[in-house]
């Protein structure tokens, strides 16, 4: 359990944690049930409040990304190539079907039925997860990007991919032969994470440097006025600017507003519309490397876990904390305006 | 003069008497003479005979008209009876008595009145049906086939009507036949118009108005008729076309379903069709079977399953690709470079070759390796026992070459045992190269083509290991001759200088620290022919196990002797590094001569005896030079059938380094992102 040197203040350690790094965690939409994918070759289930471990599928390489179905499965990317569906209840795992090199993104979509997974060999690949196992019949279609997919989100139709080169493709789930708009990153640099909002207007992308770029998928004049990016997880130290890549974004399911989390070992949250930062939560041992809201917004997972932006080098142990969400740390603040 | 009488004409008499007297008494009054009286009495005569004659012509007259209006009634009366084709009622001829004429023509008048009747309404009658046929025929044949109604007044007869009406039935029935053509036209169309999906209203509506309306009359002209007739036709092609291209249509997608192992659900959707594909033409019945937008639909679905298989013709072919691949790779045949396949990805994807096309290639290929491979069945295994046993043949050398393998430890009695099992296996290795040869050789010769190897000749192969194995021979035998020599040269010594010298001659030294294994390794140098100076000369080549061999004796015979002398300094360190490299300078010279030998030899990169010099010039180096990085890993245990050169792994470069971003620092060429450098991913 939770060591005594962690302060309260960080959460609540969850115990059987991954051996190596987590490359992700996510929140099941209908329980507090945890999915956690890591280096060691695992995808974890966990029981959040209970604080129990309660499924565990070893892969043939490290597990790069996860996401849940329902309560009873979930499906995995790992760098064996391989896309799983895995069945929580027995404990069992069948291969949905490979990419040609390493996979980095899964996700699931509920208005499409399908699953969508993205790969270092610069594809997209969709499956439909219902038929029987084999990639001859679960594969919907293969769609070229134009580098190694780096990271994507879904919000209803609606599907980001970004990859390297700072390319960002937009797709409509509805019709994905052609790329609904093929943009470039807002931001200079690598891009680290893509996230859309919840409401569906838009996106939030991070990079290795510190930034992160508020963009949105209406292409109209007004639209795109609103647009803008931001510096944070940056250090001030003797007169330069420190600057640590931004891993991890998570939307707040009630209030819209999100959290952020970086290298630098902090977790802020944004209101987006108000341009302002509402909370930094205190500093966790190494790099956040994941973070998920609950299904309520009540609880939010905290991946502490290196991620290998120095290379090899001795780390902090890899760990998961589990805090509540207070309404004051997330909740947005409107601009009050000045009396007339 | 007359008298007067008694009677009317007496009367008259009388009175013309009367006058006359009075005249006489006038004239006598007047005194008129007889002449004048006579005369006047003329006169008067011949005037009454005027009058009588006037009187009687016109009674005259009369009669005549009235004969003349009975002759007229007779004529016409006669002319109605036989326009009617009736007797003739009346005639005068018949009937002498019939009394005055005033009486015949009243008789006659009202007869002739009775006739008039009749034959007018006779004439109606004509009329009407005269009528009847004008519109009928009309109806059948068009206006331009107009009958005028007009009445034949000669003919007025019963018989006549009785043909008319024959004609207005013959054209009555003509006309329901018609219809009935018309309906049943209508139906055929209407099932047509059915199946085509086409509208029947619109259709019937341009042939002829009429056929629309549901109650009216439908037109039975000739041209309305053809005209369905012709329409009939016409969709009748339609439809057999149609028919047509829905069973092309629908054995295509039954061939794509097969070649995809399409899902039933997806086949269920289009059972109709699939179930018409043999259907003859009355078959097809059933509504919008045949109609543009099924079709389009069965076409669209067509095309989308052509896509798919086309799609999935790339990965069939690099399947395929991979099939073949590893047929060739299992058999030990180097597949042939065919630049079809070689490029068949890209090809495909540019269009530029058809990828059935190049399946079929691949299955010709395949079905020929495969082919091949069952040929090949039987002399691989002897190969594969052969190479297992030269496998064992070294590791037996390396095993008589460990200083420590009496000692009992854990599993010695296991390795004594496979010691003692690979002396009879060494044993009969002649034997099963002289098998494999003779059965190749055969082989060779029913197949007109090489029996190779992963490339290489197997005759070659068995050849060069004959050679090679006849040359260790001889190096053996002449290392035993050496052996005496030096036994010889010892004893004269101690005859000399009467000391022994130390008993361990350096060469003979099977225990000991691993440091002699310089002394081990000349040793080794007598036995297996320079593994020092393979060592060397793979040092400098950096080829695998290319064995460098001293060619013949009697040039030998000066070199023989050197290495001797070197491993007579006992008690000098004979650290590897001296002895070795001394010995690497023979090398370099047994090399420089070898050089002819060794350029035959590179090909034999997969030597089995390669093996022990493999280990021994690693031996060597692990334990006397700094560590070079080998192509090959070390392996503890002989390695199983030895890899050709070609495969020979290159170092992994280092990922061209993206500077971990601190403090805004640009990245170089290719970027990678923190998960990709952890895992070592990088782009080829």
């Amino acid at each position: 359990m939770a060591s005594a040197a962690v302060p309260a203040s960080l959460g609540r350690e969850l115990s059987d944690p991954p051996s190596d790094g987590i490359s992700n965690l996510r929140f099941s939409n209908h329980s507090d049930l945890l999915l956690v994918s890591s280096w060691d070759k695992s995808v974890r289930l966990y029981d959040a409040s209970a604080n129990v471990l309660r499924a565990e599928f070893m892969h043939g390489g490290p597990v790069l990304d996860c996401c849940f179905h329902d309560d009873s499965s979930g499906f995995s990317a790992a760098a064996d190539n391989t896309v799983r569906r895995l069945l929580f209840a027995s404990n069992k795992d069948d291969i949905l079907g490979k990419h040609d090199a390493p996979v980095r993104c899964v996700e699931y979509s509920y208005a499409a039925g399908q699953l969508i997974t993205g790969s270092w060999d610069k594809t997209l690949k969709c499956w439909d997860p219902r038929g029987a196992s084999g990639q001859e019949r679960t594969l919907v279609g293969t769609y070229p990007q134009p580098e190694r997919v780096y990271s994507l989100s879904l919000v209803g139709h609606r599907l980001v991919v970004a990859t390297a080169g700072r390319h960002v493709n937009i797709y409509d789930l509805r019709n994905m032969s052609q790329p609904e708009q093929r943009r470039e990153s807002s931001l200079k640099y690598q891009t680290r994470c893509v996230r859309c909002y919840p409401n569906g207007t838009g996106y939030a992308l991070s990079s290795v440097e510190g930034r992160v770029a508020m963009e949105f998928f209406d292409l109209s004049e007004a639209s795109q006025a609103k647009k803008y990016a931001f510096k944070c997880h940056r250090k001030s130290e003797a007169g330069r600017d420190i600057v640590y890549p931004v891993n991890a974004i998570a939307f707040h399911p009630v209030y819209g507003t999100f959290a952020t989390g970086g290298c630098d070992g902090y977790v802020n949250v944004w209101d987006g519309n108000n341009k302002k930062r509402l909370y930094q939560y205190s500093k966790y041992p190494t790099s956040i490397a994941a973070l998920s809201f609950s299904r309520d917004g009540r609880l939010l997972a905290v991946a502490s876990s290196y991620t290998f932006e120095e290379g090899l080098k001795p780390h902090e142990k890899d760990a998961i904390y589990i805090r509540g969400v207070n309404e004051i740390e997330v909740k947005p603040k409107p601009k009050v305006l000045p009396p007339a | 003069m007359s008298k007067p009488q008694s009677d009317p004409l007496l009367q008259a008499e009388t009175t013309c008497g009367s006058l006359l007297y009075e005249l006489q008494i006038i004239w006598d009054e007047v005194g008129e003479n007889e002449t004048d009286r006579d005369r006047m009495l003329f006169e008067l005569e011949q005037e009454c005979l005027e009058v009588y004659r006037r009187k009687v012509d016109h009674a005259n007259r009369n009669r005549a008209q009235l004969r003349q209006a009975i002759a007229d009634c007779e004529a016409e009366l006669a002319a109605i009876c036989s326009a009617m084709g009736e007797r003739p009622v009346h005639t005068r001829q018949s009937d002498p008595n019939a009394g005055s004429l005033k009486e015949e023509h009243a008789r006659i008048l009202p007869q002739l009145e009775e006739m008039r009747k009749r034959k007018s309404e006779r004439r109606n009658q004509f009329i009407e049906i005269l009528e009847q046929i004008q519109v009928i025929s009309m109806e059948i044949y068009g206006p331009r086939e107009y009958i005028p109604a007009v009445v034949d007044e000669t003919d007025l007869s019963l018989r006549k009507l009785e043909d008319l009406h024959k004609q207005l039935q013959a054209l009555q029935i003509e006309k329901s036949n018609r219809l009935k053509q018309v309906q049943e036209h209508l139906y055929t169309l209407n099932s047509l118009c059915s199946v085509l999906g086409l509208d029947f209203k619109q259709t019937i509506n341009e042939i002829h108005p009429s056929l629309g309306e549901s109650e009216g009359n439908n037109s039975v002209s000739n041209d309305t008729i053809q005209r369905l007739a012709v329409a009939i036709q016409e969709l009748r092609e339609v439809k057999l076309q149609r028919m047509q291209k829905l069973q092309d249509l629908a054995t295509s997608m039954l061939e794509l379903w097969n070649l995809m192992d399409t899902p039933i659900e997806e086949q269920q959707m289009f059972q109709n069709v699939t179930c018409n594909i043999a259907a003859s033409e009355h078959e097809i019945t059933e509504a919008n079977t045949l109609s543009v937008d099924f079709i389009q639909c069965v076409e669209a679905e067509v095309s989308r399953l052509e896509e798919l298989k086309s799609s999935k013709m790339k990965e069939l072919v690099l399947k395929k690709r991979t099939e073949l691949e590893e047929i060739c790779r299992k058999t030990h045949l180097v597949p042939e470079a065919d630049s079809a396949v070689e490029y068949a990805v890209e090809a495909i994807e540019s269009g530029t070759v058809d990828p059935a096309c190049v399946l079929e290639q691949i299955e010709v290929q395949i079905a020929q390796v495969k082919e091949e491979a069952l040929s090949r069945k039987e002399i691989l295994e002897k190969v594969e026992k052969w190479l297992g046993a030269c496998d064992e043949e070294s590791w037996l050398e390396e095993y008589n070459r460990d200083d420590n393998r009496y000692n009992a430890g854990r599993g010695a009695h296991l390795t004594l045992k496979r010691a003692e099992k690979a002396r009879a296996l060494v044993n009969k290795i002649p034997a099963m190269v002289d098998a494999l040869t003779s059965k190749t050789l055969a082989w060779e010769k029913e197949k007109g083509i090489q029996f190779t190897y992963d490339g290489i000749r197997l005759l070659s192969m068995l050849e060069e290991y004959n050679i090679l194995r006849e040359e260790k021979e001889q190096e053996r035998r002449r290392q035993r001759d050496l052996k005496k020599l030096q036994g010889q040269m010892i004893a004269e010594q101690e005859a000399l200088y009467g000391s022994k010298p130390s008993p361990s001659k350096p060469q003979s030294v099977k225990k000991g620290p691993r440091m002699s294994t310089g002394g081990a390794a000349s040793r080794r140098t007598d036995k297996v022919d320079d593994g020092v100076s393979l060592s060397s000369a793979r040092r400098g080549l950096d080829i695998a196990g290319v064995p460098a061999k001293k060619y013949s004796f009697g040039a030998g015979s000066t070199r023989d002797i050197e290495p001797p002398p070197l491993a007579r300094q006992p008690f000098s360190p004979i650290t590897s590094k001296v002895s070795s490299n001394s010995n690497m300078a023979n090398g370099k010279d047994e090399l420089n001569i070898q050089s002819e030998k060794l350029q035959r030899t590179v090909s034999l990169n997969n030597m089995p005896f390669s093996t022990p010099s493999k280990t021994a010039a690693i031996l060597v180096d692990e334990e006397n030079r700094t560590p070079k990085t080998m192509p090959i890993p070390v392996p503890s245990t002989p390695s199983t059938v030895s890899v050709p050169m070609k495969m020979v792994m290159t170092p992994a470069h280092p990922p061209s380094s993206v500077v971990p971003l601190r403090g805004g620092e640009l990245v170089q060429e290719i970027e990678y992102s923190f998960e990709e450098r952890r895992l070592g991913f990088v782009l080829h």
